[in-house]
């Protein structure tokens, strides 16, 4: 009733100033309506540009702040929406219109905008409900349908009604009992008004876990390092922001995941003005496919030219990096803070030819996003690419942490920064017998960092275990020690030199890297494993039980822990007890060939003994 | 429509014969300003200015469904405890959609414990001039409007915060008319949701 009244007052203002106003916005380009049609009615012209590109948030349940699916909702925010779509802050979408296409792109046209504008000069008219196009339907709870598991963070993180942003990451322990292979994850992270953008890692061995105060309570922070056992790139973007569809990697493309994998969800959320409980939970989606095809993340950096005099306004940090393989980039994932302002990545192919990968002059971290491009762009070996971050680190940028602005050099906190281009590369298929492609743009990279930054532990680490991949145990040692130059009580980097001296049979020297490791973390399962490993071939048999009984303890469903608990029993004559073990062993994995070598070579002996 | 007008006219007449003569006390009295209501949750009408006799009087602007307005509830609750006998707090709703159901819902979510109103004719909107949720209007002991506009300049834009606020136009305003001072500080137009999508 009472709508029908607010319409007819805008009619009567429409036929006081219509036809000057229609005239003004009737450029030759604002359409192919019938030239009769010179008024904009939202059920014509308004309701398509809002159900295709501001509906998916903008509803019940989602992260826009209210409703935009009918006329009253639009209505009650009309001016809002010009003003913003005319400043382009909404809808959110960062990357410049020129350069490589990206897929789900949210940017209005020019005449989109002035159809807006036009709407709302005009006295907001309903029009003919015949015009009215079906609102978009949205399902509700899992978008992908039920998940194969479901996983909920064991405790709700409770933001601060006020304050500045927060940056939350939640550890999962997945209930995955062998290896499995997921084609998605769907990201619900709780309040989605809250949440900028959350990310997931995997982690497959508990980084995340070890920072937590209590288990299933998470931990603060914005950046995470998380380690990993094997090479084993990181390969999938695995990311959410507000209205994006969650994303079904492609077949043969699919994520491994083992059995004590756990999923690390990060997450920027922002204070709404009251207190608010926040416990995200994750959807799994298996397939029976495993991966045949095996992206990488690629990462361009130059934290260590990051060094920002306070009132900088143009601060340039380039980096570029030579692709040592033919490869496509499916993804990109430019990263700064708060004080970035124009981010740039190109190629530049071995023909000199130049292309954008991505140009976005007006960064905004809020609405950071990784952009999947519609076509992979193909790149040859060869090809340069290149990235160009700029800072403003004066007062003028309203973002900076700092007032009164402040040197800031690279780091993990909010208030630090970061020059991060991230590309999803898939390397171009080999011939049969090759060499995995992504170890040959691992090296170059672990090469390239170490040329901008002799002092980059990460870059020495995984070099020494792409050496050690290779075989050439010497150089991964070499690298290694170099890690340790950097952070001499790094338990990781300890434990692995250790490893490599062991290997290459220098016992003695091995045994203080693994003692180092378990200084700096007494709960590391791979360096008791490995001390007990030492200290029995140093003929120590005692203290060798000793290491195996702690890492058996740390993973009591690791079958070699618990076999070498038994050998070093049966060393020391306890037979009776060390067959245990071993029978616990294969318990856990029929199929652990130490622990079956041992049992039959004790009943072998007990066969010989005299009865 | 036409009592407000007048009543701005008022005001600026009182300023400037204060201004001229230096007889301000005179003039105030005899320049009745103009009851401005609102309804009150219960339906009932509530002149706020009239009804903070003897305090500062601060009319907040905000709706249920402006985050940016919500954000700053917080901010918002400090503010009145701060002041709390010498200034009194209004929250002023100009939505005709939002229901005293709502309302109440919403004090309830936001922790508001603050009076509300409905101002579904904008009458309070006007006296205020208040262009945007959230926005206030800051009212001397007489009832003359001594400030209007943002709490703070938190937002530079929609969507685009500082860190932390850099000023405090509130709490200043507050400050300046619990003084005593008589020069009308100088509107700083707010961040947020406008109100004449509300008309």
């Amino acid at each position: 009733m009472k709508r029908g009244e607010l319409i007819a007052g805008s009619l009567v203002l429409l036929a006081v100033g219509s036809a000057g106003l229609a005239a003004k916005h009737r450029s030759p380009k604002a359409g192919s309506k019938s030239p009769i049609a010179a008024t904009v009615t939202f059920d014509r012209d308004i309701a398509p540009i809002i159900y295709t590109n501001c509906a998916q948030c903008h509803h019940p349940g989602e992260a826009g702040p209210f409703p935009l699916l009918t006329y009253a909702d639009v209505r009650s925010h009309a001016r809002q929406i010009a003003y913003v779509t005319s400043k382009r802050i909404m809808p959110p979408w960062l990357p410049d219109a020129k350069g490589p296409k990206f897929k789900d792109e949210l940017r209005l046209s020019e005449e989109e905008i002035a159809t807006m504008q036009t709407w709302v000069d005009q006295g907001e008219a309903e029009g003919n409900g015949s015009d009215l196009p079906k609102a978009p339907s949205f399902t509700a709870g899992w978008q992908l349908g039920k998940p194969d598991v479901i996983v909920r963070a064991e405790k709700p993180y409770t933001l601060p009604a006020s304050g500045s942003d927060q940056y939350w990451n939640f550890v999962f322990r997945t209930p995955v009992n062998r290896t499995r292979w997921l084609k998605a994850i769907e990201i619900r992270p709780g309040e989605k008004r809250l949440v900028h953008h959350a990310n997931v890692l995997v982690d497959r061995e508990e980084s995340g876990r070890r920072l937590e105060k209590e288990p299933g309570a998470g931990f603060g922070g914005m950046e995470l390092i998380i380690e990993s056992e094997t090479f084993d790139p990181d390969s999938h973007f695995l990311f959410w922001k507000p209205g994006s569809p969650p994303y079904v990697e492609p077949d043969g493309m699919a994520l491994r995941m083992d059995k004590g994998t756990d999923l690390v969800l990060n997450t920027h959320l922002q204070p709404s003005g009251k207190a608010e409980p926040i416990q995200p939970t994750l959807g799994l989606y298996f397939t029976d496919k495993p991966a045949t095809v095996h992206p990488m993340l690629l990462q361009l950096e130059n934290d260590r030219k990051l060094d920002i005099p306070a009132g900088e306004k143009n601060f340039v940090v380039t980096d570029e990096f030579t692709l040592p393989v033919d490869a496509s980039v499916l993804a990109i994932y430019p990263h700064a803070h708060y004080l970035g302002k124009d981010l740039m990545g190109w190629a530049t192919l071995p023909n000199g030819k130049k292309e954008t990968l991505i140009h976005i002059s007006r960064w905004d971290l809020n609405w950071q996003a990784v952009y999947r491009y519609e076509q992979p762009v193909d790149l040859p070996a060869g090809t340069k690419i290149g990235m160009r971050f700029v800072y403003d680190n004066s007062e003028e940028n309203v973002r900076n942490p700092n007032r009164p602005p402040q040197r800031v050099v690279a780091g993990n906190r909010a208030a630090d920064e970061m020059a991060h281009l991230w590309l999803q590369v898939l390397p171009r298929e080999t011939s049969e017998g090759t060499a995995d492609p992504r170890l040959a743009i691992q090296e170059a990279l672990a090469v390239h960092r170490l040329q901008n930054d002799p002092d980059d532990f990460e870059a020495h680490y995984n070099f020494g275990a792409l050496l050690q991949m290779k075989g050439d145990l010497p150089g991964a040692a070499r690298q290694f020690s170099e890690a340790l130059r950097i952070h001499p009580e790094d338990p990781t980097a300890n434990n692995a030199l250790g490893a490599m001296l062991l290997a290459s049979k220098k016992v003695d020297e091995a045994i203080p890297h693994f003692s180092a490791a378990l200084k700096s973390r007494a709960d590391y399962f791979d360096a008791h494993y490995n001390l007990g490993n030492a200290l029995a071939a140093r003929g120590d048999f005692n203290g060798a039980l000793t290491e195996f009984r702690s890492a058996a303890r740390l993973n009591p469903q690791d079958a070699n822990a618990e076999a070498n608990v038994g050998s070093a029993l049966a060393e020391l004559g306890n037979v009776k007890e060390a067959r245990l073990h071993f029978e616990r062993a294969l318990q856990i994995d029929p199929k652990n060939e130490l622990a079956r070598e041992n049992l039959e070579e004790l009943n072998r002996e007990e066969q010989k003994r005299p009865q | 429509m036409g009592r407000v007008f007048f009543s701005l006219r008022c005001v600026w007449l009182a300023a400037m014969v204060m201004t001229l003569l230096g007889l301000a006390s005179a003039w105030t009295a005899r320049c009745q300003v103009p009851a401005a209501t609102g309804l009150g949750l219960d339906g009932h009408r509530v002149d706020p200015i009239k009804m903070s006799a003897g305090k500062v009087t601060v009319l907040v602007f905000v709706r249920t469904d402006c985050p940016v307005a919500n954000r700053y509830a917080p901010t918002i609750q400090r503010l009145s405890a701060e002041y709390a006998g010498k200034a009194a707090f209004w929250l002023v709703y100009p939505s005709k959609a939002e229901s005293a159901a709502q309302i109440r819902k919403h004090e309830r979510e936001y922790g508001y414990k603050l009076p509300a109103l409905r101002d579904p004719q904008h009458a309070l909107v006007k006296v205020a001039q208040a262009q945007v949720t959230p926005e206030v209007g800051v009212f001397d002991e007489r009832g003359k409007l001594a400030y209007h506009g943002r709490i703070d300049d938190l937002y530079v834009d929609i969507a685009k915060t500082r860190s932390a606020p850099t000023t405090h136009d509130l709490a200043d305003a507050i400050q300046a008319a619990i003084s005593g001072k008589t020069l009308t500080m100088q509107a700083k137009p707010g961040v947020g949701c406008f109100i004449s999508d509300l008309e």
